[in-house]
Formats: structure tokens, sequence, C-alpha cells
């Protein structure tokens, strides 16, 4: 059981994260985002897509499929743990003595880069993606929607205008509403269209329930009444409903019982067998009253 | 400064912390609602468990303080005691606790052995439905407005569940107003119960629910939750804690631990609950123009509930045969309200014929509103959320 709870458990942070996701790239920075030592530095955005926080010590980030295990993300340090739906910022200066968040790998301007994350066993790719190397300075190679899609179509290039803005740390799609409350707003403002879908599913689970209560109560007293006719030696093949053993009701029962005890003021006599178990009760310190009740002093 | 000063100096600063110097009339209002609350739990007996610590909680809520003094004392300031306690129902931690209680306490035999009983259940959170409309015709934004409208479905957790989600600020209003109305059911349906249907209804006899085998009793949690919750996933912290406390009750190897969900654990999660929610009225939160429409509605959507579950039994016994025609007397007690709107239609039944007991049948639509409002509480959540 406990093999069996552990396995659980690495499955679930193997799971976990899985749901860690390159989300912007900027390869070469000349007057972008700065770094902590107040350098222009190309930097690499992972995005935590999952709705719990994700610890990210241990995986490793590379720029070179056959090295995957080129830059471990340190142990021990609080700030690898991405809360949920948010960013974290790697520079790829190849200066790793510089902090946790410093890569030992640089990006190349004009070329395509491959970048990759591998989980802590160095063989499982969480993700990856080649940005282009048309790639120009001072822009970025973001997700549309962040942490989502597959594949260079959920890609596009930003170069800091109004429309493709640049967003190092930051959501690459800035929500400001709820859209799902949007779209109710716009397209039922009476409310009749969420009355209807809202009854029907209501209906439909409780129908379900009702039905699937019917066949299992249909289910159950056909096995029952084969079990009791069996019991009294009858094939229950091929007996009529009033032959059914089980047609009596309780109440039927109990009519034909009382009618025949008016009747013939009888009742079936008792096994007069008292039976007295002696009951042990196991002494516990913890609950006798000895311990439990304060002493009164004595005089 | 002399000593005089001094002294003089200190006081006017403790007087400047006490209540009276705080006070407004908001927060008399406010006080005059709590111990209107206390009033109606003591001396007439409606829902004591209920408003009792909602009515206190009110006390305890809207004794005025200076706060802008930094006291940590309020319900809403980070830290403070009551702020702590409040996170169950802020966080939505405390109604699904409170349904696992439900479940341990309630027993599901009725609704298994009458299984159309559910569609009862179903009709009646039309009552959430027709809320919502008009609570959008008056302006409200969707989600608050399925925040609000979920008070038709006449169940205190599930209210607070899904306004905690989707309208954390009106949560206050919506809770009291559920637990208020709750409260005030054996006032709200009769009318509308004697309105609906004719003499000749209120008479009819059920034929009794036919005895429900404990394997019966053991699969029903299970397949109802699996059912429900794969229609409706966002319904599983209700749902989940529901059907897991009635397998604890009904598996029957587990006894202590259904004891301990359906006695203490509902009882310890009721005190706070009650009290947190009674405490977070505060009268400037509380007492605005929103709170007054979120009680109006909350009326109107209990009517439409009560409504439609009497009129869908009435539609329904179109379809059935004479001799399995159902009470119409029963259709409130879709709304869910355990045991109260039940109740409501055994003493109506009884009303018109001394021998007409209907409670046992009543349980079902009763039981059934409880799971059809959880599944609306997850319709709304997915919607909307």
């Amino acid at each position: 059981m406990l093999v069996a709870v552990l396995m659980c458990g690495t499955v679930s942070m193997a799971q976990g994260r899985r749901g860690l996701r390159i989300n912007e790239v900027m390869v070469q920075n000349d007057d972008n985002y700065v770094d902590d030592y107040g350098k222009h530095q190309a930097w690499i955005e992972l995005y935590n897509s999952t709705f719990a926080p994700m610890d990210i010590s241990s995986v490793y980030l590379t720029n070179d499929p056959a090295q995957p295990k080129k830059y471990p993300v340190p142990l021990g340090d609080v700030n690898t743990e991405i809360p949920p739906r948010q960013h974290v910022v790697f520079w790829a200066d190849g200066e790793p003595n510089k902090g946790t968040f410093h890569l030992s790998f640089m990006l190349e301007p004009g070329k395509d880069n491959w970048i990759g994350i591998y989980d802590a066993n160095g063989i499982t790719l969480i993700d990856s993606i080649t940005v282009p190397a048309t790639l120009l300075p001072n822009t970025t190679y973001a997700r549309i929607l962040d942490g989502e899609g597959e594949g260079a179509q959920a890609w596009e290039v930003r170069d800091g205008s109004n429309e493709y803005y640049i967003t190092p740390s930051s959501n690459n799609k800035i929500v400001d509403t709820n859209n799902k409350v949007e779209m109710f707003a716009e397209h039922d403002g009476n409310g009749v269209g969420m009355a209807i879908m809202a009854m029907l599913i209501v209906f439909s689970a409780l129908l379900l329930l009702c039905l699937c209560f019917y066949a299992i109560s249909k289910i159950g007293s056909k096995v029952s009444r084969s079990n009791k006719a069996r019991s009294q030696g009858i094939e229950p093949k091929g007996l009529t409903k009033e032959e059914r053993p089980d047609h009596d009701s309780g109440e039927e029962i109990a009519a034909i019982v009382m009618a025949l005890h008016e009747h013939l003021n009888t009742h079936d006599t008792e096994s007069t067998i008292l039976t007295i178990n002696k009951v042990r009760k196991s002494y516990s310190p913890w609950s006798s009253k000895i311990y439990g009740l304060r002493e009164l002093p004595r005089r | 400064m002399t000593f005089n000063d001094f002294i003089a100096n200190n006081f006017y600063q403790f007087w400047a912390l006490t209540g009276f110097a705080n006070c407004t009339w908001q927060h008399l209002v406010m006080l005059a609602v709590g111990l209107f609350f206390l009033w109606l739990a003591i001396k007439k007996n409606f829902e004591p468990m209920l408003l009792v610590p909602i009515g206190f909680g009110i006390l305890i809520g809207n004794i005025p303080f200076d706060t802008t003094a930094g006291l940590e004392i309020g319900i809403y300031e980070e830290g403070s005691v009551l702020n702590i306690l409040y996170n169950g129902v802020s966080a939505g931690w405390y109604p699904p606790l409170i349904f696992l209680g439900i479940g341990a306490m309630t027993d599901f035999s009725a609704l298994i052995a009458n299984p159309k009983l559910m569609l009862v259940g179903a009709a009646a959170q039309f009552g959430i439905f027709g809320a919502y409309m008009v609570a959008l015709a008056l302006g409200f934004a969707p989600d608050q407005a399925g925040a609000i409208a979920i008070i038709g479905g006449a169940d205190g957790p599930t209210a607070i569940f899904l306004s905690s989600k989707l309208a954390p600020n009106l949560m206050g209003a919506i809770a009291v107003s559920a637990y208020s109305y709750m409260a005030l059911v054996p006032l709200i349906q009769p009318p509308i119960m004697r309105l609906l249907t004719t003499k000749k209804e209120r008479v009819i006899k059920m034929k009794p629910a036919r005895a429900v085998s404990q394997n019966e009793k053991i699969i029903f949690p299970v397949v109802g939750l699996l059912l429900t919750c794969f229609v409706v996933p966002s319904g599983i912290p209700l749902l989940g804690m529901l059907f897991f406390g009635n397998l604890l009750r009904e598996c029957g190897v587990t006894t202590r631990l259904a004891k301990t969900a359906s006695n203490a654990l509902t009882d310890i999660v009721t005190i706070l609950l009650g009290m947190t929610v009674g405490a977070s009225t505060q009268a400037s939160e509380f007492l605005t123009l929103d709170t007054i429409f979120i009680f109006a509605l909350g009326f109107m959507a209990f009517i439409i509930a009560s409504a439609s579950g009497v009129l869908f039994v009435k539609l329904f016994n179109l379809f059935l045969p004479t001799a399995k025609k159902l009470n119409p007397l029963i259709g409130n007690a879709g709304v869910s309200a355990v045991p109260m709107s039940a109740r409501i239609s055994n003493n109506l039944g009884l009303e018109y014929d001394p021998s007409n007991y209907l409670l046992m049948h009543a349980m079902g639509p009763n039981v059934s509103g409880v799971i059809g409002s959880a599944v609306a509480a997850g319709v709304l959540l997915g919607f909307l959320a």
C-alpha cells in the first residue's frame, strides 16, 4: 500500500510538472527588460499552467536536445516555486554563478534556437520550442494564450507595439473581464438561455439517477425473488405474478397474522432460552475514572 | 504634559475606541436585526439551530469599533480571529462539511423506493432560474444574478458555497436571506400549496413506499456520485461530500464516522458557519440597496420554487394511472430545506385528511431537492465562474 501511495505521489508530481510551459522568449535583448544586475540579456519565460503551486527545482533547461541536463534548476531556492498560473523569467546569459535564474547557456541571434525543459530524470521532455532565426532584436517569440496550444500556430512574434506587447514575467494575454460572464451578458441578457440549459442539465442528471435506480431496484427485486423461490424449493422460472413468493406485501402478511391471532387466539411458542454473555472490557488507564476525576482533599 | 492631561488624554483615546463613540444608525439597525433573529429563534422556535448563531453573529459583527485603529478584531481584517474563522465561509469549505453531515443524517430510502420523485426535486429548481432572470432584469451581472438566484434552492450551505465563488461581496446578504427564508418556510409555503391545489388533490393517498434493501442503500451514494458528478463535475465539493456522508451511514461498517459526521462535526461547523455568516453582515457592507433586492429576489425565488414543485406534480399526475397518482402537496418539498418542507407537506395533508401521512413521500422530493440544488449550483459555477 505504501508503495502504491508513493507511486501515486510520484505520478501526480510528474503530472504537475507536465503543466510547466515555455511561454515567451527574447533572443537578442538590446534595450528591453533588465536583469537583477542591470544588464540586458536574452530571457526565457516559463509559465505554470496548472492551478496549483509548482516547484521547478531539479528540472532541466537546455538549448541542446543532445544535452538535456545542461542547466539544472537549483534546489533550496524558495523562488523556484511558481504560484498557480504565474510566470518566472530565466536569463540566458551563460553565467549560472549569478544566481538561480541565470542559465548556463546563451541563445544565438540569427539562428534557430531550440529550447527544452526536461523533468528531474533528464529524460522526460516537458516542453520545447524552436525560436525562428528570423526573430529580430528586442522582439519576442510568445504564446498567444499563456501556456496554451501546441506547435508553431500557438506562437507569435511580438514587437512591443500596442497590439503585440512584450510581457516578461506577466500574462501574454491580459484578461480584464470574465469571458463567460461577458458572453452570458451579451447573448443571454434575459436569462432564458441559462434557465433552459441549466434546467435541462438538472433534469437529465436526476433523470439519469432515477432511471438507474429503477433498473437497480428491478434487478434487486428479481434476484431476491429467485433467491426466495429457491429457498422454498420452487423453480422461479414460469411462475405467474400471483404465484411468486414475494407477492405478499408486509402489510398483507401483518394483516393475515393478526387475523389468525384474532381467530385462533394463538401465539407461537418462543424458545425460552436466555443467553447471558459476559461482556469483557479491557482496562485502560486512559479511560479510568480514578485518573479522570479530581480527588477531593482528605481532612 | 501634566499628569492630569495625561489621564484625560488616555480617557479620551479610550472613549474614541468604544462602541458608543463609533456607533452609527446603521449599526443600530443591524443590531436590531440580530435581536429580531434571536427573538424569532428563541420565542418563535424558527430554525433555532441556525438563527441563534446567525442572530448572535450579527450582534458580534456589528459592535461598533474604530476600524482605523488596526486592532485586528473585525471579520474583514486580515489575521483577526473572526477573519480566520470566516475563512471557512470565504474559501467555501464549511458548506461541503455541512453536506457531509447532511449525507450522514439523511435516509434516502423514500427516494430509492420511488425514484420518479427525483424529478420533483429537479422541477423545484426552476425557482433558482426564475430568480436568475428577474435578477438580470434588475441589473445584476450574470455571476451576481446566479449567486443570488441560488437562494431559491433553499439550501444555505449551497448558497454560501456558490456566492463565495461567484459574488463574494454579496455573500453575507445572500446567506442571511437564504437562512431567513428557510426559517420562514412554514409561513411561505402553505398559502402557495393551497392556492395551487384543489381539495380533491390534497386528499390523494399515495401507495406506501416499498422496503428498500441495504444493498440499494449502499449502491445509491456510489452511483449517485458517479452519475451526477460526471454530468456536473463542478458540483463535486458538495455532491461528493453529501454522498460520502451517506455511504458512511449506510455501509454499516463506519458507524462511528457516520455518527461523528452527523452529530459533532455538523454541530461544530453549524456553529462556526452561522456565527461567521452573521458576523459578516457588517452594517457598512450589508445595508445597501443590493441587500434589499437580494431579499426580495430570494423571497420570489422561494415562491417560484415551491410553486413549480407543486405544479410539476400536477403535470406528472396527468401521465400517471389513478392508483399511482402523487399528492401535489409533496411538490413544495422539492426545495431542499430538509426536513422542514417535507413536514409542511405532511401537516397540510393531515389538515385535509387526518389519516393521510405524507411525510415519507415528501422526503423523496425533499432529499432530491438537496441533490438538485447542488447540481444547479454546479451548473451555475461551471457556466459563470
